[in-house]
């Protein structure tokens, strides 16, 4: 058994794939559909064999209660790791995201937090160097 | 199940592309069928016949206006409901209805002893091609049902492991001036 793939659910599944894509810079991996379901995948291109993000469309509505809740609440639905965290959010800025905030050093990391515009917050972690 | 093992798909037809609306296109699907328009309507309202051939599981009867049922897509990797109310539902010849984001219109006219089966429906553009392989696979699979020679539903995961899933599904993307995508 592997963990080969992760969900974050989405009110727009065109919409989240252009921000994973275009603003976070993830690959797109895996789109096929059948009937009204669609399964889309993106991975990091620095590991393109690694976990996948499903970008599932939200319309279960216990899930969206839950999306709606935790964002209310100010939780990310969804942590990237990285190792440039300062250098990510002025790229990302750039690209005309929203940051909810700017890089801020908390117990053994370094963390942002950004809408995904499809409502969550996405949170980018560089851990501590020991 | 000999039979199932011998189905090959014929090659792409019977298809169009009436409207092309930005992302949202509709798909015409044309099937002449050796059996009467009222053994077809029942195929297509009858949950006991849709789970012989559909793309979906009914949890009731789509033959009357009104009616709400729920959809359960068979064959996808999650689980995935959605619910619908039958718009229009005038036995043998005509049935509307939605499944997710898709209109369902269908279309009996009667062809001699047999059935011209005309299905429109809208699907984005990066997935008609692949809708239309599907469906065709799903009406033949239909149309040894009503012979009954019945060779099992194949749809989702069953349908694109299938040999001639691919040149059906390039076949489709060709006649509608497509490119098949990456990764599908």
């Amino acid at each position: 058994m592997k963990i080969k793939v992760t969900t974050i659910y989405v009110d727009d599944q065109d919409k989240a794939l252009r921000f994973y894509t275009e603003v976070l810079g993830f690959a797109k991996k895996v789109d096929f559909s059948q009937g009204p379901f669609r399964w889309l995948t993106v991975a990091s291109p620095e590991e393109p064999d690694g976990v996948e993000l499903q970008l599932a469309r939200n319309d279960n509505p216990a899930a969206k209660a839950y999306q709606q809740a935790i964002f209310q609440q100010s939780q990310p639905a969804i942590m990237f790791f990285t190792d440039d965290v300062k250098g990510d959010y002025e790229r990302i800025k750039t690209r005309g995201a929203e940051f909810t905030m700017p890089p801020t050093a908390v117990t053994g990391s370094t963390i942002a937090m950004l809408k995904d515009t499809c409502g969550n917050l996405v949170q980018l972690t560089q851990l501590a160097r020991y | 199940m000999t039979n199932r093992e011998q189905y090959t798909p014929g090659p792409a037809n019977g298809a169009r592309i009436i409207q092309k609306d930005g992302e949202q296109w509709t798909l015409v699907l044309v099937r002449e069928l050796r059996h009467p328009p009222e053994k077809v309507w029942q195929a297509l309202t009858d949950p006991a016949h849709l789970r012989e051939w559909a793309p979906f599981d009914a949890d009731g009867s789509l033959g009357a206006v009104g009616a709400t049922v729920k959809l359960t897509t068979v064959g996808a990797p999650a689980l995935h409901v959605t619910e619908t109310t039958v718009t229009r539902a005038e036995a043998p010849e005509v049935l509307e209805y939605n499944w997710g984001d898709h209109d369902m219109r269908w279309e009996l006219e009667s062809l001699g002893g047999g059935t011209r089966l005309t299905l429109w429906t809208n699907i984005g553009r990066r997935f008609i091609a692949m809708g239309a392989a599907g469906w065709h696979i799903c009406f033949d699979v239909l149309d040894r049902l009503l012979s009954a020679a019945p060779i099992g539903r194949m749809v989702g995961g069953d349908a694109v492991k299938f040999g001639g899933w691919q040149r059906l599904h390039a076949g489709y993307a060709r006649m509608f001036g497509l490119e098949t995508a990456k990764n599908s």
